[in-house]
């Protein structure tokens, strides 16, 4: 490791765009690196939580007072704790600390106990006596939606919607166990008249878990009056803000800390094991209470949403294609959690990459008694994209035309619009296609032997809806930085490429810029760490900071060690004039400072502006694109499906840190094989979750992984983040599926309309296309 | 189910005890334990090994895994009765003393091979252990064995160069250590 204390000489060397490893290496593979699981408090109190055994049913009693009287039992809680507390959700608020009128899933948490240690709460809680009415309850999207299914919210939770702009509508409960419905419609309805054809095809989507390998976890020290947590969150300004409400509380008597994350994707976006740690803390007299789940408890807290997907789509004799139609129902699960923010991009994104005139899309996320679904990888747009994607190529088999070539005939152009009032297409759609496509060898493809091959493309607006982020940078007397910003560190690399940005504007090593430990009351407001915003939002206010503190300290030299201001560089803590000669700045600071020196310091900020005409309330900040191609081969006796060839690639717009990028892109695509082939969440017709644990859920190893395995990392350099650098992590996953499945289709004929592409699935695919060819 | 809380030296139960001896990281280390101690409980709680990492608990992610006797084994599913006069190694004993860190780790450190890190420690010792076993593994031999443990964040590509390279740092140090 750099001695922080002596500066390097990189000189002018560019520090954005090297192979630099991350700041964070060290701590991660000595062990050192502290994540909230490894939180220890004095005098520390364990938690664990009962959990519904039924899917649907009315709480009638809760015993607990032998649980209460157990000896090392600090606190527990029911719902007779948590009286005159808020549920919490996005948009819509329905989820409870703990049950309260009844429970909505296999899994709902109903009570909570804290104890001197894990095993004294395991032993109170099997002292808890509940008795439940049976309900009737519903696990099917479309099932749930019939007025016959029964109401899983019988009485309207509090809820919320956003002011869209052109074209755009969101209604919160807007129909029978419909948590959000999400509408968008812009071009003329007569545009159908052009159309040659239209097709109709019905897609549907399965159900991943995040399966981050660090929990849930939190540690919280609580009291009626001031809560302070230390959690595994990727949102910790509105975790706090969620916190408020649901106790409450005045915000500035929150305090969330995050360390470290062992893997979110998503899901450590909403309260998860915050407010029963800190209720039990509340109740325990405010000594820490530590909740940390098990796996097996992560995998009933929060999924991805399945999903049912029609698609209508109309284009012209050659291929052109016209007008699209959709309906998408996601399904919810029992509590609300994002899934209104996931319904609005799976609706908006329906469009996909393509150029229509007319576009009419549903999208709505239906409650039903399944865990709750809420934000993953992809966030609505791999829902999209699997059918979306799909949908062209059963089009181009139909119509006899190659599926890359009718991409290319319709993917827009750079600078394009993808709906009015929406920022302008940002990457080249048709050389990342082709670049893909030729890198497999695409248009020479060798199909003997059951092999095939298959190219899609996804992309999602990126950087969040009207994000802002601030930022802060702060430079001691002998140059060492100081990065104090909200974005968290959850293995995405986001805090080495944020202090590679600091140095490089800085013109100092890498290591001598520090991130600043996270907690709300010192770092500088943030939305969250999601929609892929890292480099591209909290990147420019890092900028603007980081640009901000040269500028003062640039402003110093120039008036105390008589320079020319506009000639002056500063490099390495030291100025250089303009006949190149050297004036390090750390005796000029202590002298004009007197002994205890001086910090510089300055914040940065940025925020897209919102716009009327934007249909999600701002443009969004850039698009952020997935494109793949797969070669496979498919056995047609067994359905068995071996994966040759996988290439995915991405557009960094400019790539800040190559190793960050690298790795984003590789494990969305792998996420993306997961779904494409066996990964998935299977319930049976009680609503129980068969496989809620590492035994039995399969997630891709090392073994799974084709042996031809690449990304390419595009710097097309249109982004809106620093030096035109765009978010990444998301855009690998999308295309992944799809390009599996025309590769499939390519080699068998067989066209799969679901996913995981089960080898039963692929196998009666191949055997329907097989009699239709017969019958042709 | 791997109990955080419970510190295996204070046997406050009814339960038996039974008497260790087996060497930590180089240091021998004496301790009684309950019987239904596990590995993983014994080092990250009464060891303060937190660069052990407890996940799934089913052996089946491999965060957990430390060498025994030069084999990796998952510390969540392994009593500690069964480590009595092996030698445990954990991640908190790959780096020298003065900091300098392994070809394993530097090996990772260069290439990547984590993202969140929570595997890290696994992935590290399965490296060393390969290492040991075969000092000049091919990509499938590595696959193997990495494909006992799981990554949720890599893809697991850079994980394979990393191993690839941490056998290569490890064959460079050995002339000079012989000339020294």
């Amino acid at each position: 490791m750099t001695d922080a204390a002596t500066p390097v000489a990189i000189a002018d060397q560019p520090i954005v765009g090297r192979n630099l490893p991350r700041l964070d290496a060290t701590a991660k593979v000595t062990g050192r690196a502290v994540y909230t699981v490894d939180v220890e408090k004095p005098g520390m109190l364990h938690a664990k939580v009962l959990r519904s055994p039924h899917a649907h049913a009315r709480i009638l009693s809760i015993d607990a007072s032998a649980a209460r009287s157990m000896a090392g039992v600090t606190a527990v809680v029911t719902r007779d704790e948590i009286q005159g507390l808020n549920c919490y959700g996005t948009y819509v608020k329905d989820q409870p600390i703990v049950a309260s009128d009844s429970v909505r899933y296999v899994g709902d948490v109903v009570a909570a106990v804290a104890a001197e240690d894990e095993r004294t709460a395991f032993a109170a809680l099997d002292l808890i006596r509940v008795s439940y009415e049976l309900l009737p309850a519903v696990f099917d999207p479309q099932a749930a939606l019939d007025p016959s299914a029964p109401l899983i919210f019988p009485e309207e939770p509090f809820a919320a919607f956003p002011d869209y702009g052109d074209g755009a509508s969101g209604t919160a409960l807007s129909g029978h166990n419909v948590s959000y419905e999400f509408r968008y419609q812009t071009g003329p309805e007569n545009a159908w008249t052009e159309c040659d054809y239209i097709f109709e095809d019905t897609f549907t989507f399965s159900r991943m878990n995040h399966m981050h390998l660090e929990p849930f976890a939190t540690v919280a020290v609580a009291t009626s009056e001031e809560i302070e947590v230390w959690t595994s969150t990727q949102s910790p300004f509105p975790m706090r803000q969620e916190l408020a409400k649901i106790f409450g509380l005045a915000e500035n008597r929150i305090r969330v800390n995050v360390p470290l994350l062992g893997g979110a994707f998503g899901a450590k976006n909403g309260p998860k094991t915050e407010p029963i740690a800190i209720r039990l803390s509340q109740l325990s007299g405010g000594r820490p209470v530590r909740y940390s789940m098990a796996t097996e408890e992560v995998f009933l807290t929060l999924s991805q949403h399945d999903a049912v997907l029609t698609v209508k789509s109309g284009l012209k004799a050659d291929g052109e294609f016209v007008a699209r139609q959709s309906r998408v129902l996601l399904n919810g699960g029992a509590y609300a959690d994002a899934s209104p923010l996931v319904a609005e991009k799976a609706g908006y994104r329906m469009p996909g990459a393509y150029r229509w005139k007319r576009i009419d899309s549903v999208c709505q996320a239906v409650i039903t008694n399944t865990v709750p679904a809420g934000a993953f990888r992809g966030f609505g747009a791999t829902q999209a994209t699997w059918a979306s994607e799909r949908q062209v190529d059963l089009i181009a088999e139909r119509l006899g035309l190659d599926p890359l070539e009718l991409r290319l005939k319709n993917v827009k152009n750079l600078g394009e619009d993808f709906v009015p009032g929406e920022t302008p297409i940002d990457s080249d759609l048709k050389h990342g296609l082709n670049l893909v496509a030729d890198a497999i060898g695409y248009r020479n493809r060798d199909r003997s032997g059951n092999r095939g091959m298959g190219v899609a493309i996804g992309l999602k607006d990126g950087g969040g809806v009207n994000k802002p982020a601030q930022a802060r940078v702060k430079v001691t007397a002998n140059g060492d930085v100081v990065l104090n910003c909200g974005l968290t560190e959850m293995g995405q690399g986001g805090h080495s490429a944020l202090c590679q940005i600091v140095a490089e504007v800085l013109a100092c090593d890498p290591q001598r810029v520090k991130y600043a430990p996270i907690d709300t009351d010192n770092t500088p407001f943030d939305q969250g760490t999601n929609a892929s915003s890292g480099i591209a939002v909290m990147g420019q206010a890092v900028l603007q900071a980081a640009e901000r503190v040269r500028n003062s300290v640039l402003d110093f030299a120039a008036e105390n060690m008589d320079l020319d201001r506009e000639s002056i560089r500063l490099v390495n803590w030291q100025i250089i004039d303009s006949d190149g000669k050297t004036h390090p700045l750390s005796p000029h600071i202590m002298h004009s400072f007197g002994g205890t020196g001086f910090e510089f310091t300055a914040d940065g900020y940025f925020k897209v502006r919102g716009s009327l005409r934007a249909p999600l309330e701002a443009p969004c900040v850039f698009w952020e694109i997935g494109w793949a191609a797969a070669e496979v081969s498919v056995d047609p006796e067994t359905g068995k499906v071996e994966l040759l060839q996988l290439v995915v690639s991405g557009d960094a717009g400019k790539v800040v840190n190559k190793l960050g990028c690298r790795g984003q892109d590789e494990g969305a695509a792998v996420f993306g094989l997961a779904q494409a082939l066996f990964e998935e969440m299977r319930y049976n017709d009680d609503g129980q979750l068969l496989n809620a644990e590492a035994l039995l859920y399969r997630v891709p190893l090392a073994e799974d992984i084709p042996r031809r395995f690449s990304s390419i990392t595009q710097e097309q350099g249109h982004g809106a983040g620093p030096f035109g650098a765009k978010g990444m992590g998301e855009g690998g996953m999308l295309p992944i599926a799809p390009a599996i499945a025309q590769a499939i289709a390519d080699a068998t004929g067989g066209q799969l309309t679901s996913l995981p592409m089960t080898p039963e699935r692929v196998y009666n695919a191949v055997r329907v296309a097989q009699a239709h060819q017969r019958r042709g | 189910m791997s109990l955080d809380s419970q510190d295996p030296r204070a046997a406050g139960s009814d339960e038996p005890t039974v008497e260790l001896e087996f060497e930590l990281n180089g240091s021998v280390e004496k301790q009684a334990v309950p019987t239904s101690t596990t590995v993983l409980d014994l080092l990250r709680n009464g060891f303060g090994k937190r660069g052990v990492r407890s996940s799934c608990e089913r052996s089946v992610c491999g965060a957990c895994t430390v060498l025994v006797d030069d084999l990796p084994v998952a510390a969540c599913s392994t009593f500690a009765f069964d480590i009595d006069g092996t030698r445990v190694e954990t991640v908190e004993g790959l780096a020298a003393h003065d900091g300098t860190l392994s070809a394993q780790q530097r090996a990772f450190r260069e290439c990547g091979g984590f993202q969140c890190g929570f595997c890290t420690s696994g992935m590290l010792m399965l490296t060393t252990g390969l290492l040991r076993a075969n000092p000049q593994p091919d990509r499938e031999e590595i696959r193997e064995w990495i494909s006992s443990n799981t990554c949720r964040c890599t893809g697991y590509e850079m994980i394979l160069e990393s191993v690839e390279r941490a056998a290569e740092l490890a064959r460079e140090r050995e002339p000079d250590e012989e000339s020294s």
